[in-house]
């Protein structure tokens, strides 16, 4: 075993305690940010858990763990604990409804995959983020090294493609963008927002730097993840470690007690 | 008059901060910058304009 296959396995212990740290803390005050957050968390080490194992071993059902919460769901669960504690609106709760109706239709989606993975593209030497996709091989494109190509009718015509996991047009490839941009849009500027919401007001040094975290561990993965798709997978292990670290940290640094002549309205939106 | 414990006491930022008057928002337009390319990114495949 590499160090680069080790690396997941720590990522998943980190956020596990990450994940029973933040949940303590839903048991405690009951605030839905902490909830979701948790949930989120949880589906992240799920994730990446599944990502560790599939660097070892094929099995179909740590795939559809991978790609359902790893790939798809959990930045935009964390990000929507981060909705709830900036805005204090009912439409909140609607955006609730949307995201468990959506994710459950992502889950039914993952499901009707399940029969028609083509597991026989499977290898241990890359990242299951590098091989989940069938995607077409375009007139004059280099096939990518060590990638396995086949004939099939899609949409009426006969095209090569480089043979992935899920089978070329999945449905539920279609819905991953949409959970990634809310996530993106909800955590990264969630903590973005309340960083600059402290540093202008020129208060709680320590939740300027907590949400400067966590929005860098956020980015560094999405930004990983993202390059692994287009073939620069060697550092995305790494980068989910430093990811889990970074998040952690700053979740634990804008967590810390405040002074007590801390200004509580602007303390509320990162507490 | 300023008060002579407040910047030490960790409810505010430090007067004269390098860290905190240039790092941190240089940091923050970054990371801004960065999320947008993430979502515009994101946004193309949804369209089907990037072929992932």
């Amino acid at each position: 075993m590499s160090i680069n296959q080790i690396f997941p396995f720590i990522s998943t212990a980190l956020m596990l305690g990450f994940t029973i740290y933040v949940l303590q803390r839903f048991f405690v005050r009951r605030a839905p940010n902490f909830l979701f957050w948790g949930i989120g968390l949880a589906m992240f080490g799920a994730g990446s858990f599944a990502e560790a194992y599939l660097s070892l071993a094929w099995n179909r059902w740590i795939f559809f763990v991978w790609y359902l919460f790893g790939a798809a769901l959990n930045a935009a669960w964390i990000g929507h604990g981060t909705l709830y504690l900036l805005v204090r609106k009912p439409w909140v709760h609607g955006v609730t409804v949307l995201l468990v109706l959506g994710s459950l239709f992502a889950g039914t989606l993952m499901l009707n995959a399940m029969p028609k993975l083509d597991a026989g593209a499977f290898t241990i030497s890359k990242p299951v983020s590098e091989q989940y996709g069938t995607k077409v091989l375009e007139a004059g494109q280099t096939l990518p090294t060590g990638a396995q190509t086949t004939t099939t009718t899609y949409r009426g015509q006969q095209v090569t493609v480089v043979r992935g996991l899920l089978p070329l047009g999945s449905p539920v490839r279609l819905t991953t963008p949409f959970f990634n941009i809310y996530g993106l849009l909800t955590l990264v500027g969630g903590a973005i927002y309340s960083a600059f919401l402290f540093w202008r007001k020129r208060v709680l040094p320590n939740r300027v730097i907590g949400n400067v975290l966590i929005a860098a561990g956020a980015l560094l993965i999405g930004s990983a993840s993202t390059l692994t798709r287009l073939g620069y997978g060697q550092f995305l292990y790494l980068a989910e470690l430093l990811s889990a670290i970074l998040m952690f940290a700053g979740f634990r640094y804008a967590a810390r007690p405040q002074p007590t002549d801390a200004p509580q309205s602007v303390a509320v939106a990162a507490d | 008059m300023p008060n002579p414990t407040r910047a030490n006491d960790g409810s505010h930022i430090p007067e004269k901060s390098m860290f905190f008057e240039k790092f941190i928002p240089a940091l923050l337009i970054l990371m801004g910058v960065l999320m947008v390319a993430l979502i515009v990114f994101a946004a193309g495949v949804l369209l089907g304009i990037i072929h992932f």
